[in-house]
């Protein structure tokens, strides 16, 4: 018998979490921010400004996250038509997030605990590229060092508030982490039982890992007071007018305007891998004996040497997965042979990802 | 303290060839149900019963020989498969299907009854679970049919068997009687007279194994 059935309980289906980093070339870190004049000079302009690692004329390289600006009203933008006021790309922008994490036209985006936070009309978005990840964010990894026009903040760290909470807030089937004043997922005053959020503005925004994407508050950006915890970006809002925000929000990540030193961007993204897992034994006495040509002499199908009469020896170096009608629909080599024989046995954990 | 049961050897597996097609079909055929192990690339000549350092040693140059990753042509791949056999046994099982080699014309048919040598103590005997019969290329034949077996992995086997997407894949049959058919279709040939493949037999409770070369020979036939 050269086949053997497996059973149920051989069959085990694991599920494991991978992490990695988000960035180009696996890098831990994001320190250096190049645009595309191309880019933005085209279509896509007004919507949003495409943030490369490197010059976007080398052929290194890759777009790492994009930064859109969203306004309810169409401020920051130039109307589409202008006979038609409040409609701008930036509207389009907000209606675009909020038909996809409120999934209700009539909600607004709430920055921090509902108490506290404060019911904005605007938002900077950015949003990580499509290839940069496989799944989702990992909640925690974050650390977005911004730097400061306000005079009274040299810098402002920025990550989201997994690690302080237990359960994440959910609008629909989105999972949400407010975006805190702190590093690693833990806001800088947590040990005094603060949140991190701004004093007057509620949270810095929200950190949405399922679909890749941080929304920033720009009320808390925008703050230029000693105690706001602001940075003074100067969000333009003004009606029909290019506002170019997203270059505002670019300035303060890649560290052109204020403190130049010390900008930062950490991510790393995570991947759940369902494997299946089979067990495959040979019993004592199973398989000690072999169809391979060398182990016979001749074409009687005598054993090569008498020794194998009574002491057999195989290696099996392969194992072959079959379904009920004999066809072999995956296979497994081993990273050497195993000897077998008729006093021991062999236990294999073959490892199926697909 | 614990440490790793390191008595468990974990392998990936990749799928074959044809494992990917039954994936695509998507109609449960690509279901794992039983496995084999194989031994495609030990020399047992290696194997020394008379090594002078004693029996540890007598596996000495199988051991750590480096093994080549897996090939993902079914055809390619467990050749050699082990075979569970009572111990004491002197001549293991060995096929005999009558042909060293089959040639057959454009549209010509031919039955082959498999027998085995040397298994359960008779000298020539036909296995009760049948044999199991793959063609490298299901293209070159217009029929391929297993007899004589009714078990359920059997028909399903044999359902749609020489049914074929136009690409070079094998087909699995279980019987105790194989007949087939050569192929009809001309364009297969292309500028070439003569169509190749392989033929490989299996006995379902012996192990036992046997290639044969089947060449089609172009008759130019008219539809």
């Amino acid at each position: 018998m050269a086949f053997k059935r497996l059973d149920p309980e051989d069959f085990v289906v694991s599920s494991d979490s991978v992490t990695s980093t988000v960035w180009s070339n696996n890098s831990p870190s994001l320190n250096t921010y190049f645009t595309s004049s191309t880019q933005t000079e085209g279509s896509s302009g007004p919507y949003y400004l495409s943030v490369y690692q490197t010059s976007s004329a080398l052929d290194t390289a890759a777009v790492q996250f994009q930064i859109a600006y969203a306004n309810k009203n169409g401020g920051g933008g130039v109307n589409f038509d202008s006979s038609v006021p409040f409609l701008s790309p930036t509207t389009t922008i907000y209606g675009q997030y909020r038909t996809l994490i409120l999934e209700d036209e009539n909600s607004n985006f709430i920055w921090g605990e509902s108490s506290t936070g404060s019911a904005d009309n605007a938002f900077y978005v950015i949003s990580i590229e499509r290839a940069r990840y496989k799944q989702s964010l990992l909640p925690g990894t974050i650390n977005l060092v911004l730097s400061s026009s306000n005079d009274d903040l040299q810098k402002l760290s920025l990550t989201d508030n997994s690690g302080m909470v237990t359960l994440p807030t959910y609008y629909g089937t989105q999972r949400i982490y407010q975006m805190i004043s702190g590093s690693d997922g833990v806001a800088w005053n947590a040990a005094s039982g603060g949140t991190g959020f701004t004093p007057n503005s509620g949270s810095y925004g929200w950190f949405c890992p399922d679909i890749s994407t941080i929304l920033l508050n720009v009320a808390s950006l925008d703050d230029n007071t000693p105690t706001g915890g602001g940075i003074n970006i100067q969000t333009v809002s003004g009606s029909d007018s290019f506002g170019n925000n997203p270059a505002r929000l670019y300035n303060h990540i890649s560290g052109s305007v204020g403190n130049t030193t010390g900008n930062v961007f950490e991510l790393n993204s995570q991947e759940t891998i369902t494997s299946d897992y089979v067990f495959v034994r040979a019993r004592n006495n199973e398989f000690n004996y072999t169809e391979n040509p060398s182990f016979i002499s001749g074409s009687t199908g005598e054993v090569i040497y008498p020794y194998f009469i009574n002491n057999p020896q195989t290696f099996p170096t392969t194992v072959g997965m079959y379904n009920d009608s004999n066809d072999l629909l995956a296979v497994a080599k081993l990273s050497k042979p195993i000897q077998k024989d008729f006093t021991k046995e062999a236990l294999v954990r073959v490892k199926l990802d697909f | 303290m614990g440490y790793l049961n390191n008595a468990v050897i974990t392998v990936d597996a990749i799928l074959t060839t044809k494992g990917r097609e039954l994936l695509a079909r998507n109609d449960g055929s690509f279901r794992i149900t039983q496995f084999a192990l194989g031994d495609d690339e030990i020399d047992y000549t290696l194997y020394n019963p008379n090594h002078p350092s004693g029996s540890a040693y007598y596996g000495e140059a199988i051991d750590n020989m480096p093994l080549l990753e897996a090939f993902p042509s079914e055809l390619q791949i467990m050749k050699y498969k082990l075979t569970t056999l009572p111990r004491g046994t002197a001549k293991l099982p060995v096929l005999d299907l009558g042909y060293a080699a089959i040639t057959l014309k454009q549209g010509a048919q031919l039955s082959i009854t498999p027998q085995t040598l040397n298994y359960l103590g008779n000298e020539q005997t036909f296995e009760t679970s049948g044999y199991s019969v793959t063609i490298g290329d299901i293209r070159l034949l217009n029929t391929f049919v297993g007899q004589g077996i009714q078990s359920e992995s059997a028909i399903q086997a044999n359902q749609n068997a020489t049914q074929t997407i136009g690409t070079s894949v094998s087909k699995t049959i279980i019987g105790t009687q194989v007949n087939l058919t050569a192929t009809t279709v001309n364009t297969l040939f292309g500028a070439n007279s003569q169509l190749r493949t392989t033929l490989t037999v299996t006995g379902l409770d012996s192990g036992a194994r046997l290639t044969v070369p089947i060449t089609i020979t172009r008759q130019s036939l008219t539809s």
